[in-house]
């Protein structure tokens, strides 16, 4: 979240930032959630998450987030801002996502990253709400036109590739 | 500040960054676990991570096996690297790109402002060897 204008992701003025953490075996920001949280109609390339009420963590910002609140030292010739360190609070978070229909449509078998499946980049729209001690946020009213790329697919990657 | 020479940084901030890293070890969540609710009675596996990805402030932070969509490709889909973030993984999977508005409250003071996000999230829902070797089926949101 920026205090940037809309459509804008500026890193220096990020103030929050909500994930789950990068879990124990290195898995990126995934958490597990009730099975009918995900619904898939794929031949139209639709698809729907919604969850409530998730437990996450607001770690200020992404500098912060990926150097478990270090921050970013200034200078030295490195393509972004200093960033003070921050320690990351509770906060909870709901969010309707839907991936309504198809822009673009690709088979791919890619195996330099041993990847193959049907994709479909997609018309997406979400709708969230943040919540934690003194803040909260509440999206606009969701709209296509927010959407820079979305991918919905159905993929087999790693020990599934080969077969 | 008196300097070290280690990468510019004093010993105060040395120590500081080592208490840091402390106490988000113990800030970290519970390993993404597949719930085994519906599919199997003991299937509570470790997810294993995509071989690849990016390290966004490097030599800083940490390696994210995660690769972020690049809305170039909004029209070129089959120009993307493999959106999951389970290896070892077949099903769905989606995910987002996009920026938007909305509108934050203090909830001490009342006061209202407008804000901006960014919500690169998605979902993974299929069937996948976990950590054990064994395989299992889950649904995970990315968040």
């Amino acid at each position: 979240m920026y205090t940037g204008p809309v459509g804008s992701a500026n890193l220096p003025q990020q103030i929050h930032d909500y994930n789950v953490h990068i879990d124990s075996n290195d898995v990126f920001w995934m958490i597990p959630v009730e099975h009918d949280a995900v619904k898939v109609d794929f031949d139209q390339a639709r698809a729907r998450l919604r969850v409530n009420n998730l437990r996450v963590f607001d770690d200020h910002d992404v500098g912060n987030s990926l150097t478990l609140g270090l921050g970013l030292p200034g200078g030295l010739g490195f393509p972004y801002p200093a960033i003070a360190p921050a320690a990351p609070v509770r906060a909870t978070v709901s969010f309707d996502v839907e991936w309504n229909g198809f822009v673009d449509k690709a088979q791919i078998n890619n195996s330099a990253q041993s990847f193959k499946g049907s994709f479909f980049s997609t018309n997406t729209t979400i709708k969230w709400s943040a919540e934690q001690t003194g803040f909260r946020f509440e999206s606009e009213t969701p709209d296509p036109g927010r959407n820079l790329i979305s991918v919905l697919g159905r993929e087999q990657n790693g020990v599934f590739f080969s077969e | 500040m008196e300097k070290s020479g280690h990468g510019g940084l004093s010993r105060r901030t040395l120590i500081w960054r080592a208490g840091a890293i402390a106490g988000a070890g113990l800030l970290r969540p519970r390993p993404a676990l597949a719930d085994d609710g519906e599919h199997e009675q003991t299937a509570r596996a470790l997810t294993n991570p995509i071989p690849g990805g990016v390290t966004p402030f490097k030599p800083f932070g940490v390696v994210v096996h995660h690769n972020p969509l690049s809305p170039a490709n909004r029209l070129a889909v089959a120009n993307i690297s493999d959106p999951s973030q389970i290896t070892d993984f077949d099903g769905f999977v989606g995910l987002t790109h996009i920026r938007g508005g909305g509108t934050g409250t203090n909830t001490v003071s009342g006061a209202s402002t407008i804000l901006a996000f960014q919500a690169d999230m998605g979902f993974s829902q299929g069937k996948f060897v976990g950590a054990d070797g064994r395989q299992h089926e889950g649904t995970f949101a990315f968040v």
